[in-house]
């Protein structure tokens, strides 16, 4: 209808502003990525066409970055699927109090990420930590859990989970109450197991849902920078170091500008084909979710 | 589904399990902040202790936690003042017009969101720096108006879809324009969902890091990049930074609270309800 092609006037300005504040800025980082900019000696910028790129794909920290940034993301997204699922389904199957319970999880998710972090800090730290200090009151001595290649990154996955799992029962608890209840009154009627109920009606109807959630948070973990920062930094070495991470210290450590903004627009070109992928199934599976 | 008394008991049994284990680093930090270090490092923990807010009133009056709380109010007050009008227009057009030109920017914003922001720092910081403008209000303001905005539209997008269409019609044969058929008739009628957006926006200026960290100095710090650089390493700084990051998440708290019925469609951008 008329009266509402009119209304692109009402979504201008929100376009001018992100031009100037995103697309302008996100031009100017792919400008970057093909110069070789040293932070400290501006006036020497230098065209290198794609050198920046050559150089990272040729390094292991790139590699080791990304398969961290991998592993860290599918390991943590796998692990909040499954509790989230659960405590999910145990909420729904709850027949008072469940509000409770939910509101009560949220906090990890809401809280401020960086202050997410120093709490989980204070459980994992070396001796003082909760962990630690309970076990060392059993004469038991816990591994090391921010110090180790192999625990340190396990304890990242377990606090993004912890983060994020809230999330994951969020969404599916939502889901599941949108369920027609008709459909697994006679699934029960007809003799299904919980588990069949589950595998055959309950994910089947969930799908769509499933498949955002987890996209999103794929996403999300790709981005996934301040509990690293606060909890190990990357380290040890570089066994937690993600992209992200990387990023930030190729730019703000080693202030090789042009060499961060080539790692950036990598990561933005990974996350844009995840991205994709996901419009194309969710769009086959329904069409009109956006 | 139907369960007997014993299912329900265990099934709650479970839930106040899981929910302990979920808040225990919550507690635990709580219990640091209001610990003396004597009673902060001992094995096994001390669970028992004579309480004191002593290392509250030091971080917020003695270490500056007051200003950088202020820093963080103004910063979080603009980027709404900026995002939340601007959002609550784009949002209705983008709910009213059903083309697929505004399917495609609807998926344009939702790409928008999922950039990786560092790919945004650099860029920001090069020109803040370029600018002059490091270490000021305004160029957090634009960084965080520019990662807020693509979720205001579309959170403001799910409530107005959920305006019938004669309600603007209506106005509209009764001669009104456009933009009195919005401001007169609509408006009013989105007011929860412009108070559900506007306290989203809140917190997620109030949260950032990342922009904050590069793009803060002296006088602009924010809560967020305080904490982080307050004594993580430092032990003997425990009690005081567990004070300070319980004084932080309190506002986090209450909003959870005013916000329980509305958590779902923010927190996934209101693509589900």
């Amino acid at each position: 209808m008329r009266w509402q092609k009119n209304l692109w006037w009402f979504a201008a300005p929100s376009f001018l502003l992100l031009a100037a504040v995103m697309f302008y800025p996100l031009f100017s980082a792919i400008r970057l990525s093909v110069f070789d900019y040293y932070l400290v000696r501006p006036n020497d910028a230098t065209f290198v066409g794609l050198d920046n790129y050559i150089d990272l794909i040729t390094e292991g920290r790139f590699w080791s970055s990304l398969s961290n940034t991998m592993l860290i993301a599918g390991g943590s997204v796998l692990l909040e699927f499954v509790l989230g699922l659960a405590v999910a389904l145990c909420l729904y199957s709850l027949q008072r109090g469940a509000r409770l319970f939910l509101v009560l999880q949220l906090f990890p998710l809401i809280i401020t990420p960086v202050v997410a972090a120093l709490f989980l800090k204070w459980m994992f730290v070396a001796r003082w930590g909760l962990i630690d200090a309970s076990l060392a009151s059993f004469d038991l001595t816990g591994p090391n859990w921010l110090g180790s290649p192999a625990w340190a990154k396990l304890t990242v996955i377990l606090a993004d989970a912890w983060k994020f799992t809230p999330f994951m029962i969020l969404v599916l608890y939502a889901g599941l109450q949108s369920i027609d209840r008709n459909l697994i009154d006679s699934g029960r009627i007809d003799g299904a197991s919980g588990w069949q109920l589950l595998y055959h009606v309950i994910i089947p109807a969930l799908r769509p849902l499933i498949l955002f959630v987890l996209i999103i948070r794929i996403m999300d973990a790709f981005r996934f920078f301040d509990t690293i920062y606060v909890l190990t930094g990357g380290g040890p070495g570089t066994a937690t170091e993600t992209l992200t991470i990387y990023t930030f210290s190729l730019g703000f450590r080693q202030l090789e500008m042009g060499k961060a903004a080539a790692l950036g627009v990598v990561t933005l070109v990974l996350v844009s084909v995840l991205v994709m992928a996901t419009a194309y199934l969710l769009y086959r599976r329904e069409k009109g979710a956006f | 589904m139907r369960g007997s008394f014993r299912q329900q008991a265990m099934l709650s049994a479970f839930l106040g399990i899981f929910t302990i284990v979920t808040l225990i680093p919550v507690i635990w930090a709580f219990l640091t902040s209001i610990k003396k270090p004597v009673d902060a490092f001992t094995v096994p923990p001390t669970i028992f202790f004579t309480p004191t807010l002593e290392f509250h009133r030091q971080v917020w009056f003695e270490h500056g936690f007051w200003s950088f709380l202020v820093n963080s109010l103004i910063v979080a007050a603009c980027t709404v003042a900026i995002s939340v009008p601007l959002g609550t227009l784009g949002g209705y057009a983008f709910a009213r017009i059903r083309t697929g030109h505004s399917r495609a920017v609807l998926f344009g914003l939702m790409t928008i969101r999922m950039f990786p922001h560092i790919l945004l720092v650099i860029p920001f910081y090069l020109l803040a720096r370029s600018l002059h403008l490091i270490d000021t209000y305004l160029v957090l303001i634009l960084a965080f108006v520019a990662l807020n905005q693509p979720f205001t539209i579309w959170l403001m997008r799910s409530f107005f879809v959920d305006l019938p269409h004669e309600l603007d019609e209506a106005a509209l044969i009764d001669g009104c324009n456009n933009w009195q058929a919005f401001y007169r008739v609509i408006l009013p009628v989105a007011r929860p969902g412009i108070a559900v957006t506007t306290l989203f926006s809140l917190q997620l200026a109030y949260n950032e890091f990342l922009f904050a960290l590069v793009l803060t100095g002296s006088d602009t710090k924010t809560l967020p990049v305080a904490i982080a650089s307050f004594g993580a390493e430092d032990i003997s700084y425990w009690t005081l930074s567990a004070a300070g990051a319980i004084g932080i998440s309190l506002p986090i708290l209450i909003f959870v609270l005013l916000m329980q019925r509305h958590l779902i469609r923010g927190l996934t951008m209101g693509a589900i309800k």
